[in-house]
């Protein structure tokens, strides 16, 4: 067992290494990820400058914008190439020969890859805070429950990342799907405009997909807009979409596997 | 003499679109040898903007207007610029691949051939989601412009606004991945940038920004008229005037993006092998 766990750390350190060696990244991911923040910034302060819409006023959409920056800073920013061209390129045939489960090794690599990200979303968040002067959380639980919350995006992030991946055993390029998960995440997910503003019809199909924990969840606990049973109400479902996402993972790569083409030789 | 100068320059013209047309359609050609990449890029181009279309309608379901702006002047907006976004997936793609080229060296036989090496690193790929982006950007523009209770009169308008939007779209997006013959990397970040920025900003009305923003906007890197002006102008947020500034914005990208790119591979000393 301590084997294992000294295999996915070394996967793990690897990666997130060699992501903090592209130091530009980290520049890019700021300016990317706070121009975005920013204009929500202006947009929101226009809206809201009158008084609360669905709920939300200036003083929690400042938070909200915030935390959505933080998990679209660690989830976007993710090496998620890694393990598509290890697919697309037939790597993936020598590491079905080792002796390491191949899904455990790319977790363990992703979750090193997003650790890289953390410097980005510390300058970020400095940042943002003084130039915006958020509200903190709505209690000590409430702040405890939200770092709960953002510890669970890591698994969360995995799973849905891995399973659309796993698409490329069937097409020859990646972006596309890429860009049809980041599409549907930073919608559903809350990103681009809160939950609450959609109607009930457009909210219930959200709240059946994964995608709102990444930033309706640790928002709606970090601002009380539930309360401590919510919270963990909320957190068991995401760690329940972070487990289901694992087993479905297996289930799909097992058929998947199949399809592997692996060129030249 | 100035009969063959002249003859000579619509010959060069003539073969130079001829190249760019046969390289497009090979690109062509390979897409339809891999139906799935294509259904999965262009279906992922229709979801941003399907997605960018159900925002606007969820924000305007709350509010009448975002800085005096209407929900069907915005669309129009989203779908203006994305057309024009889509378009350089689908006209000069390859421009992504400079950094990747200057690179590896393969800027080298690009220039022993008879055709501007520009023209030939723009072809070497075609974004198949250029055919989603276009085709869901146009249905929101047309919406937007019927909502907006524009009419046929000022369709010439809209024409020259598209064709400027294209022009200075793929100008802007060829000068910042030219970028790249200088700070060398396999990544166009800062094309990249560019375009993520604009697709945050360049979807709501300047009038939100500071001053500065509008400023860079307008005069330093001209994105605000791929879309901003024009519909501006169109819906009577600017005055007409503003529009004589975007043929001239076109113009302007276009020589700066052709300068950049020359400038460049005078700098370029291949991969040193």
């Amino acid at each position: 067992m301590s084997h294992a766990f000294a295999v996915d750390r070394a996967f793990a350190t690897v990666a997130f290494k060699r992501r903090l060696a592209y130091k530009t990244q980290w520049m890019v991911a700021l300016v990317l990820g706070g121009g975005a923040m920013l204009v929500s910034m202006a947009m929101w302060r226009y809206l809201l400058a009158d008084g609360a819409l669905s709920g939300y006023d200036w003083d929690s959409m400042r938070a909200y914008i915030i935390i959505g920056f933080i998990t679209a800073t660690v989830v976007f920013g993710a090496a998620d190439w890694n393990i598509a061209d290890r697919i697309l390129d037939g790597h993936i045939a020598v590491d079905l020969t080792k002796p390491v489960d191949f899904q455990r090794a790319r977790a363990a690599e992703y979750i090193g890859s997003m650790a890289s990200t953390v410097p980005t979303v510390v300058v970020g968040v400095i940042g943002a805070w003084l130039l915006f002067d958020p509200p903190g959380p709505a209690s000590p639980t409430a702040g405890v429950l939200t770092a709960a919350s953002f510890v669970l995006v890591f698994p969360l992030a995995f799973g849905i990342t891995y399973m659309t991946v796993l698409v490329c055993f069937w097409t020859k390029r990646y972006l596309g799907v890429m860009w049809l998960r980041e599409a549907l995440l930073s919608f559903f997910s809350g990103m681009m405009i809160p939950l609450a503003f959609m109607p009930s019809w457009l909210q219930a199909i959200a709240w059946a997909l994964p995608f709102p924990h990444f930033t309706t969840t640790p928002a709606a606990i970090y601002l009380g807009h539930v309360d401590t049973a919510g919270a963990l109400g909320l957190l068991a479902a995401e760690a329940a979409w972070a487990v289901g996402l694992w087993l479905g993972a297996r289930l799909v790569f097992r058929r998947a596997v199949r399809k592997v083409t692996v060129h030249g030789g | 003499m100035a009969d063959t100068i002249a003859r000579d320059r619509s010959l060069t013209a003539r073969h130079v679109g001829g190249v760019y047309g046969r390289a497009l359609v090979a690109q062509i050609r390979a897409i339809t040898e891999y139906p799935a990449d294509f259904w999965v890029m262009a279906s992922a181009g229709v979801m941003w903007n399907l997605l960018q279309f159900a925002f606007l309608t969820v924000l305007f379901a709350t509010v009448p207007d975002v800085a005096g702006w209407s929900y069907h002047e915005m669309l129009l907006l989203s779908g203006l610029l994305s057309v024009a976004a889509g378009s350089t997936a689908l006209l000069c793609d390859g421009v992504w691949s400079t950094g990747q080229m200057v690179l590896k060296g393969e800027i080298d036989y690009r220039m022993t051939r008879p055709a501007p090496v520009v023209v030939q690193v723009a072809t070497t790929h075609i974004g198949m989601q250029g055919f989603g982006e276009v085709a869901f950007g146009l249905v929101m523009a047309v919406y937007g412009w019927i909502g907006a209770g524009l009419g046929l009169a000022a369709a010439p308008v809209g024409v020259l606004a598209l064709v400027c939007a294209v022009v200075i779209e793929c100008a802007l997006v060829t000068a910042f991945c030219a970028v790249n013959f200088w700070i060398k990397g396999p990544m166009s970040n800062f094309a990249f940038m560019l375009i993520d920025l604009q697709n945050s900003a360049m979807t709501m009305p300047l009038g939100l920004f500071p001053s500065g923003v509008r400023i860079v906007t307008m005069f330093v890197v001209p994105v605000a008229f791929v879309n901003f002006v024009p519909v501006a102008v169109l819906t009577g947020h600017l005055s007409g005037w503003w529009l004589v500034g975007t043929p001239l914005a076109a113009l302007a990208a276009l020589l700066a993006a052709v300068g950049v790119f020359r400038l460049g591979l005078r700098s370029y000393d291949s991969a040193g092998h």
